[in-house]
Parts: structure tokens; C-alpha cells; sequence
């Protein structure tokens, strides 16, 4: 079991993640996928470190441990504006994965920790594509790691918060105009840490009610490698090997949610997110040599957005537990500086879960989510570059869950 | 029941992970007929670039990406070019033919060397070059592309060109054919007519010394107006629809904007002082005579001394008819640059008028192209074609430029993207952006919907 933990986490490392608004992927949980991504009002077990630490406190086991992974499958289809050209993102299939484990120490406190991948995003464009001068290809992952407290205050209020520590990489290839092949290649990676807090309230038996915040954080690069690939003739205006700093923004995510016991065998989630991806306003490059013709800001305006979801969970029987969900997800991006280094859309999501139980304390979790980035015909002004967009992205997932 | 909804998730990746589908723009017609394409002009047309005609410039042309793009609203067959099957290509500088440009390295008569157009193939014969320019591809013609370089509108309409310009002579279906009469064989549905730079820009590039600018006024074979309308009316025959494109302001291309006006940079006062003291004959003889010029050098950046033979100094006044340039007149990039560094050009020795244009001369040429813009203008309206106002979008390329893309496109030599090596004419990715231009004013006039051409798919100019 340990090695198939570490196997798995090892193969997920290498792999980069899709994405679905902005570039924030909420794949924490097998069950809570099926449920719409809802997990505010769940009490689901030690994936609450991320959804919401509070509702640790009314875990009914004295440990949980749950694992899982995702395999995003997406395509990016664009068409050029006032034209036929189109082209396809080939992307990799990506899998972001968690491991959670938490366990009481006595009646009101549970420690926990959580290792997940929070926010990636990978577009594979062709080298020689229309919007080349743009991006080629772009991969992000984000690791988090949280450690975390719960603590019940009484039989109906339960707190927690976990302190966390990001790890994050960047790659970016962008062509240049000097020769069919030139092009500049960053890599960076960064550290930094930020909270996850929650309250998690359940006023009767039937109804539970959650606030979850985790805060913003920052991913500074420092000195990340830039690579230029130029005709020679240019090496003595632009180092090949250059550094450079950059920030990308983690959004801060104020969760809020409510879940209802219908019957024994029926739970509905309701759930708002509101992800502050205001904060994400540009996206600036500071290059150590040859600054003064390489350093650009180049503007995002992101605005914050707001997810409705939904998800329902049916106990079959002791053994079966089935999950549907679906949610709308708007698009952060501005219209006039949409960029396809993330092509994030207006989407619509809908999910499937199912749970079995084949041995006592085991449980063997499905998830599958299909998203529909909806047509939209955007432009990135700056470039003068625009065109219409439209996504699919198919996400099974496995994830087992043990508690005892 | 698990392997049901397995089976049921299954389906749904099958379904889902596939492509998106896009089908937003329906290519149109509109009201004109692109069956059978032909197109006419001079050296933009022909695809010459880079100082020749090459292959691969040739297929670059805006004329060929046109045609490729005119497929998706009807265009059928063939759009036949007469190639020259080389990649050295061959163009004609000053006295002796050559072949074209490159980026590459040259070491300037002070030691040091630079990135600079240089030949692709200095050691290129005449005799070679000569075989390559006249070799008679006419019978694989009728060709769709008569683009011939160096003709001016007058030419087009000429009986036996091709005896004067080997340019046409190459493809030429017989020794008595004019350019127009080459558009029969091919009866074209749909045209475009690119002339008229040629009429001024012979005079621009040779300081305004080595050419004239054709008149407005004359009978078709002499004057702009009646040549054009003969032009137009030759195409009229057969095509019931086109597009015609005027004349862009010569004097912002890089062939005139990249030689600074004040390329003299002294930084050692005894050498301006020495300078200035050669000169103080002149300024008395000036002030004498009453004219306003004077010569007078500083530390830094200083304005050439230039001939001026328009200087009116008194009959026998022993005065040289030379002056230092002003901010606004121009220097052409045909300048020999080790002149100017070496042999004491434009400060001993007078910069010779062939490469300048002085600021009458400049406003001769603006006053001509205004001129045959207006030609055109009244043309494409009575014929009812569609107007490429290339004038405008050059303007556009000179003050700041436009991004395509991310491309930035601006009259810069070599960094702008949008002029070849020789300052002139077209990279492939100029190419590209004019086919645009030319797509925007077709689309616009005949409510048509012509595919626009990815800039991104062409080169620049390329660096070694």
C-alpha cells in the first residue's frame, strides 16, 4: 500500500495538470468530484483538510486516510477570427492527485495532513501555430502541502485550519519573429506558504452548513532559467541563458456551502465559490541580462468569479453509494485580454461518483467529470490576436478511502 | 451495477474527449468571380525581394497567397507564375546584374564587422546571371502573375517591352507582346492591379536625378491617367470584377528612412574645429552673396554636406554649389557607408545628389504619388473595384506601426518586419500582411468572405 502511494505520487510529479476557470483544479476528493466538487457541508472524511478542516472534527472513524487521482483528458479547439484557420491543443493527459490522512487524539482535537494539487495548467499548441508569437506551450503544477488542526468546540460547531506550504513549477515556450524556429523557453520554480481555515456548523441533524477560506498565495520565481533559442548572429544583442523573476498569483477561495440529509439514503450538497481571481491582474517578466528589451508586463485583469454546484449522494445499500453533481463555472478572463496560455471559458460541468464498499473500513471511490468549455470568440489586444475557442474535457478518477 | 455505470463513464470519455468542433467562418464569393485569377503590377507583384527575383520570393508573393486564399471561394486551376529556377535569383543593381541579398556578415573599411545585407552569392558570373534573366520561360505561359519589376503603367500598355526589360522578356509570349496583352490567353474573372510606384520611385531611389516622374497628364503610353484607364480597361474585357491598390508614400520606406540625416558623429573638438575652419571661405562667400547657408560643425551628431545644385549662387561667383542637409531630407540607404566613414563623406567631401533627396525633391515625389492616388481612386470607383489604400496603411507602418498576431510591423529596415533586405521590397511576412489588406477591401466591396492569411506561417527577414 505505501508503495502504491508513493508510485503513484511519483508518477503524478512528472505529469502536468488541466484546468477549468483560470487555472485552479479542484480534483480533491473522488467523492466530493461526484458530488459536483462540492465538500464546504460534507463530511467525507479526510478530504475536509481541503474542502473545509472544520468538518474534521465530526469524522465518525479514528482515522481516515484517503488517496486518489485524476486523469484530465482535454482539447482546445480555436478558430482564427476572419478566417478558417484552426488548430488543436495536444495535450497530455494530466493527473492531479491527493493523500490525506487525519486521526483524533481525543474527543475535540483531530490533526491532519494533506498533500494536493490545487492549481495546474498545460496547453500543448503546435510550435508552428497562428498564435506561436503567444505561447506554444505552457505547464504549471502546484503542490500544496497542509498540515492541520480541528478542533470541536461543541457537538454542533466544529473549527480547523491548516498552515500551507506551496511548491510550484513553471514551463513556458513562446516562438519569436526572428527565424521560423527561434523561440524563448522559461522554466522556474517557486515556494511559498499560505492558510486553509474553516468552520463547519450542523444547527439540526439533518442540516450542515460550512465557510471555508484559503488564502491567497503567491508564487514568486526567482532566478528561473530562460532559455533563448536565436540565429546566432543575435547572441551578441540576447544571452542565450538568461534568468528571470516572475509572479503567478494562487487566488484566495472563500467557499460557502449547505448540505441537507433528504433520508437515510439521500444527501444534497449546495455550494458557492467565490475565487478572488481579481488579484490576478499581470503577468510581469524581470530578466537579469538584456532587461531593458526583455522585460514585458503583460495584462491579465482577471475579475473574481462565482461557482454555483450542486451534487447529490444515493446510499444504495451498505455496500453502493451513488453521486451526481454538476456545476457553472464563468470564465475569470478578460474579453479584450484573453490569452491561449489558458483557455479558460465559460463551463459546464457535470459529474458522476459511485462508491463501494467491498471490505469492511475500505472504500474504492469513482469519480468522472465531464466539462464543456463553451464557444466564445475572444482576443488578446495587446497581440491583436483573436479568435474563437471552444474546450472539452472528459476527468475519470479512482481514489480509495480507509478508516478505522 | 458498478460495471454498468463503468460501462456508462466509459461511453461518456468516448463521447466527450473528442475534438471540439469549430465551424464559424463560411467562406463567400459575394458578388465577384474568382473563377480565373491574374494578376498585374511591377516588382511587389513579381515577388522580387531581398534586390531579385528568387523562387521562393516569387511563391511568397501577395499575388500567390491571394490565389491560395482565392480557392476557397471558387478559384479554380493553375495560378501560373514564370519562376526563375533559382534560389540566388537575379536582380540588377547600378550597372551589373546580381543575385540576391542575405543577412549576413561585412567588414567595413574600419575593421569592424556587422550583421548587414551582403550578396548570397558574390561570385555569381554575368554571364550566369545574364542566362538566368533571359532564359525564355514563355512556353509554359499563359501565366496568371504578369508582375513585371521595374514596369511603370506606361510599360504595361508597351508592344515589345520584353525587348526592353528582360523582366517580361523571360516570360513574354511573343517579341511584339505588350504586358496587357498577355491577359487574353488567360481571360481572367477577377484581377488585381498593383502599378504606379515605379512612375516615382525610379526618381526617389536615384535622388532625383537618374529618372522622371511620370506625368499625369499624356496619352495612354505617356501620361498616368490615360495609361491607368488603358490598364484597367485591357482587364475590363474580361474580368467584371478586381481590386486595384495605390501607391504607397514612397519616402517612408527603409530605403529612405534608415541612413540618418545627421550620420556624423565627430567627438574630438580639434577635428570640428579643423572642419569649420575648411568651411569659413564658404560661410563669408554666403554671407556675401546673401544666401542663408553656412556651414558649421559641433561635437556629436552633425548634418552631412550634400551637393545641391540647386543652390543659386550668382554666375561666377567661386562659391561650390554644396550645404549641410536638413533634418527633414532624406539619405538614401544606396549611400556607399565606408564613403562615409572613411573617405571623409559628408564632411570634407559633399554627399552626391543621387543619394539624397533634397526636400523639393521629396515634395515632387508626395505631390506625384498624391496625384496618382487620386487616378486611382476616381479609377477603382468608375470600373467599381475594390480599393486597396495601401497609402494609408503605410502611413500606419510609419507612425508606430501595427501588431498582427504579435508581430510588430513597422517601416523599420530589417527590424520591422515588413521590408526585405534591400529596403524596398516585401519580406514574406510583408507579403502576407498586404494579401490582408487586399482581402479586407475585396471582402468589403463585393460583400464577399475571403479567408484571411496567417502572418505567422511566413518569415521576416531572416538572420544568420
Amino acid at each position: 500500500m505505501r508503495k502504491t502511494i508513493f508510485t503513484m505520487m511519483m508518477t503524478a510529479l512528472a505529469i502536468n495538470f488541466a484546468f477549468a476557470g483560470g487555472y485552479q483544479v479542484r480534483l480533491q476528493g473522488n467523492k466530493n468530484t461526484g458530488m459536483g466538487l462540492t465538500g464546504t457541508a460534507l463530511n467525507m472524511g479526510s478530504s475536509s483538510i481541503f474542502y473545509n478542516p472544520g468538518a474534521l472534527t465530526m469524522m465518525s472513524q479514528k482515522l481516515d486516510f484517503s488517496l486518489g487521482a485524476s486523469a484530465i483528458l482535454s482539447n482546445v479547439t480555436f478558430e482564427k477570427s476572419g478566417s478558417n484557420y484552426q488548430a488543436q491543443t495536444d495535450n497530455k493527459p494530466s493527473t492531479p492527485f491527493y493523500v490525506y490522512g487525519a486521526g483524533k487524539i481525543n474527543d475535540k482535537w483531530v490533526v491532519g495532513l494533506g498533500i494536493y494539487t490545487p492549481y495546474g495548467s498545460a496547453s500543448v499548441w503546435d510550435d508552428n501555430w497562428a498564435g506561436k508569437l503567444l505561447i506554444q506551450n505552457i505547464a504549471l503544477r502546484a503542490i500544496f502541502y497542509q498540515p492541520t488542526v480541528a478542533y470541536k468546540i461543541n457537538d454542533k460547531i466544529g473549527i480547523g485550519a491548516g498552515l500551507v506550504y506551496a511548491t510550484g513549477k513553471v514551463t513556458i515556450e513562446k516562438g519569436l519573429n526572428y527565424s521560423p524556429t527561434s523561440k524563448a523557453t522559461l522554466e522556474g520554480n517557486a515556494a511559498s506558504i499560505g492558510f486553509n481555515a474553516g468552520v463547519y456548523f450542523t444547527p439540526t441533524e439533518k442540516l450542515a452548513v460550512g465557510i471555508d477560506y484559503r488564502s491567497k498565495i503567491n508564487m514568486d520565481v526567482k532566478d528561473g532559467d530562460a532559455t533563448f533559442t536565436l540565429p546566432s548572429a543575435l547572441y551578441n544583442t540576447l544571452p542565450a541563458d538568461n534568468k528571470f523573476d516572475a509572479s503567478l498569483p494562487l487566488p484566495a477561495n472563500l467557499d460557502f456551502g449547505v448540505s441537507y440529509k433528504a433520508s437515510d439514503k439521500l444527501l444534497l450538497s449546495l455550494e458557492l465559490n467565490w475565487v478572488m481571481w481579481g488579484t490576478y491582474d499581470s503577468l510581469k517578466f524581470t530578466f537579469k541580462e538584456k532587461g531593458e528589451l526583455l522585460n514585458s508586463s503583460n495584462p491579465r485583469l482577471y475579475r473574481d468569479s462565482f461557482i454555483p454546484r450542486f451534487g447529490a449522494q444515493y446510499k444504495l445499500n451498505d455496500m453502493v453509494c451513488l453521486r451526481a453533481g454538476g456545476y457553472y463555472d464563468p470564465t475569470p478572463t478578460n474579453e479584450d485580454y484573453f490569452t491561449p496560455e489558458t483557455v479558460s471559458l465559460n463551463t459546464i460541468a457535470f459529474t458522476l461518483g459511485l462508491s463501494v464498499t467491498p471490505v469492511k473500513n475500505l472504500t474504492i471511490d469513482l469519480s468522472y467529470l465531464q466539462l464543456s468549455g463553451m464557444k466564445a470568440e475572444k482576443s488578446y489586444a495587446p497581440d491583436n490576436f483573436s479568435g474563437t475557442f471552444k474546450s472539452t474535457a472528459a476527468i475519470p478518477g479512482l481514489g480509495l478511502s480507509y478508516r478505522f | 451495477m458498478k460495471y454498468k455505470i463503468v460501462v456508462i463513464a466509459l461511453l461518456f470519455v468516448g463521447m466527450w474527449a473528442c475534438k471540439p468542433e469549430l465551424n464559424e467562418f463560411k467562406a463567400s464569393k459575394g458578388s465577384a468571380d474568382f473563377s480565373v485569377y491574374m494578376s498585374a503590377g511591377n516588382s511587389l507583384t513579381a515577388g522580387y525581394a531581398d534586390g531579385a527575383l528568387y523562387k521562393s520570393g516569387q511563391q511568397g508573393s501577395y499575388a500567390n497567397l491571394l490565389a491560395k486564399q482565392f480557392e476557397q471561394v471558387g478559384r479554380q486551376g493553375d495560378f501560373k507564375i514564370p519562376f526563375v529556377e533559382s534560389e540566388d535569383g537575379v536582380g540588377n543593381r547600378g550597372a551589373g546584374l546580381v543575385t540576391k541579398m542575405k543577412m549576413g556578415f561585412s567588414t567595413d573599411c574600419k575593421g569592424t564587422t556587422s550583421l548587414a545585407p551582403v550578396l548570397a552569392n558574390p561570385n555569381a558570373s554575368q554571364a550566369e546571371l545574364f542566362a538566368l534573366l533571359t532564359t525564355s520561360v514563355a512556353a509554359n505561359g499563359p501565366y496568371n502573375n504578369i508582375g513585371v519589376p521595374g514596369a511603370k503603367v506606361a510599360h504595361l500598355l508597351a508592344p515589345g517591352y520584353g525587348t526592353l526589360n528582360p523582366f517580361f522578356g523571360r516570360f513574354a509570349s511573343s517579341a511584339t507582346a505588350s504586358v496587357v496583352s498577355e491577359i487574353a490567353a488567360v481571360s481572367p474573372t477577377f484581377f488585381t492591379l498593383w502599378i504606379g510606384n515605379n512612375d516615382v520611385l525610379g526618381y526617389a531611389t536615384s535622388g532625383g536625378i537618374g529618372d522622371v516622374i511620370t506625368p499625369i497628364d499624356g496619352p495612354p503610353g505617356q501620361g498616368f491617367a490615360a495609361s491607368y484607364e488603358a490598364v484597367l480597361q485591357s482587364f475590363g474585357q474580361f474580368a467584371s470584377s478586381g481590386a486595384v491598390a495605390n501607391i504607397p508614400d514612397i519616402t517612408s520606406i527603409p530605403f529612405f528612412t534608415t541612413v540618418p540625416y545627421n550620420a556624423i558623429v565627430l567627438t574630438d573638438q580639434s577635428i570640428v574645429d579643423f572642419i569649420n575652419s575648411q568651411y569659413a571661405a564658404y560661410n563669408q562667400g554666403m554671407e556675401l552673396v546673401g544666401l542663408p547657408y553656412r556651414i558649421n560643425f559641433s561635437l556629436g551628431q552633425n548634418p552631412m554636406v550634400i551637393a545641391d545644385n540647386t543652390i543659386p549662387i550668382p554666375d561666377g561667383v567661386p562659391i561650390p554649389k554644396i550645404r549641410q542637409i536638413k533634418s527633414g531630407e532624406l539619405v538614401l540607404l544606396s549611400i556607399p557607408q565606408d564613403s562615409l566613414k572613411c573617405a571623409y563623406w559628408g564632411t570634407a567631401k559633399a554627399v552626391a545628389d543621387q543619394y539624397i533627396l533634397t526636400e523639393a525633391e521629396i515634395a515632387n515625389v508626395t505631390a506625384a504619388v498624391t496625384a496618382y492616388n487620386q487616378v486611382i481612386a476616381v479609377a477603382a470607383e468608375t470600373h467599381n473595384l475594390a480599393l486597396v489604400d495601401a497609402n494609408a496603411n503605410m502611413k500606419k507602418l510609419a507612425s508606430g506601426g501595427i501588431r498582427v498576431d504579435g508581430v510588430t510591423f513597422t517601416n523599420a529596415f530589417v527590424t520591422g518586419n515588413v521590408f526585405s533586405t534591400d529596403g524596398v521590397h516585401l519580406t514574406p511576412q510583408g507579403n502576407a500582411l498586404v494579401a490582408n489588406y487586399f482581402i479586407d477591401a475585396i471582402n468589403a466591396k463585393y460583400n464577399a468572405n475571403i479567408p484571411q492569411v496567417n502572418v505567422t506561417e511566413y518569415p521576416a527577414v531572416v538572420l544568420p
